[in-house]
């Protein structure tokens, strides 16, 4: 059933690999914004609050697939990305796919950081604005060091959710997992045995993923929540 | 009507939460090294009154001078300034839990670069030497007893070498028999002339610290005078009342 793979291993690779590469960027992309967002929402200016509900809301609210195709019809009109292949697919469609990636993933991570931040007793910002530090300050180095600790798991969740929904890129023809799957198919006319591969392969990359996050808690929680 | 000896001084505050009014029109002044104790029934706007004097509450009417500075005009690097000379402890200690207690002392000092992170330090163990639990240093607060943290709460005060202590019920939420610790140590600080404001039950140790006690009642100082005064020889039926429920 999976003889295919000898002659079409390599095309699954590099599928692997364009997945893992749009899925990181869409993380990293995804943390800054939710860090933007949050802090904007948590903001006393009301415009900035306003803004950051919009695009919560916006990004809730609609299909992650539609939020990819506009996010690239409108960019490739805007600037222009030389069509530099990389891994199969032209960079052209790579950088606004995990832009969008990441602009889907701001507004889930703007929320979760949020509920951090609330799970943190305002003591916290008390005592550190009584010792005579800047809101900035306190935000950064009392409150959002025990929020990220206690959101590891949603975070978790959060991550491993935008792995899998980066199959969406294939929509805008970027050649990551599901793409490179389909295509397989299409050559053997029968389109089952590879995509049970392409499903294995986002098993084990999220299944990694999910270790790396329950190590991360571990590291984090070890320091403190036992006694001694 | 600004006396330089008075370092701080508060002028008809009135502060309510939309048509709750907690603070009506409130006045006192306090001395270096004086130690002034807000006593009262709960509800009486005791705490929010002393989280006036160090903006931690805003949006008052009246006036809040520290060292002859109006707070609620200052901007908000001049408000981080004086916050660092008006050292807090809360009832609920509210030490960093994801620091040791040696960086919840020295956290402050050093990222206000008031501070090498090694003179930082070494105040740090003096501090904890202080208050008895130098060898706790290394600790994660969770692992203390409430007494304990509040001790490293009133290190980490300490260590920006402020110019008044503020405590709010410092001990309300202490098992009893870690009450007499922090009291000890809210003693020698007394006795070594720091300038403290306290809102408290403890009404022997109040009696026993106080140059002046306010009797606060209904957002009002209803009451006021020397220790002696209040629990000896006052006339004001509120106060009496509230005394002999509590003592």
């Amino acid at each position: 059933m999976f003889g295919f793979l000898k002659q079409y291993y390599p095309v699954f690779i590099e599928g692997t690999a364009q997945t893992i590469l749009i899925s990181i960027i869409g993380i990293l992309i995804g943390i800054l914004l939710g860090l933007v967002f949050v802090l904007m929402r948590q903001s006393k200016l009301k415009v900035l609050e306003y803004l950051a509900r919009i695009y919560i809301a916006i990004v809730r609210g609609t299909p992650a697939m539609i939020q990819v195709m506009l996010i690239y019809y409108t960019l490739s009109k805007v600037i222009s990305v030389p069509q530099i292949q990389f891994l199969g697919s032209g960079l052209d469609r790579v950088i606004p796919g995990s832009i969008a990636l990441g602009i889907n993933s701001g507004a889930y991570t703007a929320e979760i950081f949020r509920s951090g931040i609330i799970s943190i007793s305002r003591g916290q910002t008390e005592a550190g604005l009584s010792l005579g530090l800047s809101e900035k300050t306190t935000m950064f180095s009392i409150v959002l060091p025990q929020a990220v600790r206690n959101i590891l798991p949603a975070l978790g969740n959060e991550f491993i959710s935008l792995v899998k929904e980066s199959s969406v890129l294939f929509y805008i023809g970027v050649q990551e997992v599901t793409a490179q799957a389909l295509g397989v198919g299409g050559t053997l006319y029968n389109f089952v045995p590879p995509l049970i591969v392409a499903a294995i392969i986002y098993f084990v990359l999220t299944f990694i993923l999910s270790q790396l996050m329950q190590l991360a808690e571990k590291k984090m929680g070890k320091k403190y929540l036992q006694n001694n | 009507m600004t006396d330089s000896a008075n370092i701080i001084e508060v002028n008809n505050l009135k502060k309510a939460y939309g048509n709750n009014v907690v603070l009506k029109d409130v006045s006192f002044t306090v001395k270096k090294s004086e130690k002034v104790v807000l006593i009262g029934p709960s509800g009486g706007g005791k705490s929010t009154l002393l989280r006036c004097l160090n903006r931690l509450e805003g949006d008052y009417s009246g006036e809040v001078r520290f060292e002859n500075e109006d707070l609620m005009n200052a901007g908000k690097e001049k408000l981080y300034q004086l916050r660092q000379k008006m050292g807090m402890v809360f009832q609920q200690f509210n030490l960093f839990p994801h620091k040791t207690v040696l960086e919840n002392i020295t956290f402050a000092p050093i990222k206000l670069k008031l501070a090498s992170s090694e003179a930082a330090k070494q105040q740090a163990e003096q501090l904890l030497e202080q208050v008895g639990l130098a060898e706790k240093a290394a600790a994660y607060p969770q692992s203390l007893s409430g007494g304990q943290q509040q001790r490293v709460a009133i290190a980490r005060a300490l260590a920006m070498n402020p110019e008044v202590m503020l405590f709010d019920e410092p001990t309300s939420a202490l098992d009893p028999e870690m009450v007499g610790d922090v009291l000890t140590v809210m003693e020698q600080l007394a006795a070594n002339g720091m300038t403290m404001i306290i809102v408290t039950h403890e009404m022997a140790f109040a009696q026993n610290v106080a140059d002046k006690v306010l009797f606060m009642d209904q957002g009002q100082i209803a009451d006021s005078g020397s220790a002696e005064h209040i629990f000896k020889s006052t006339t004001n039926p509120r106060t009496k009342e509230f005394l002999s429920k509590v003592m």
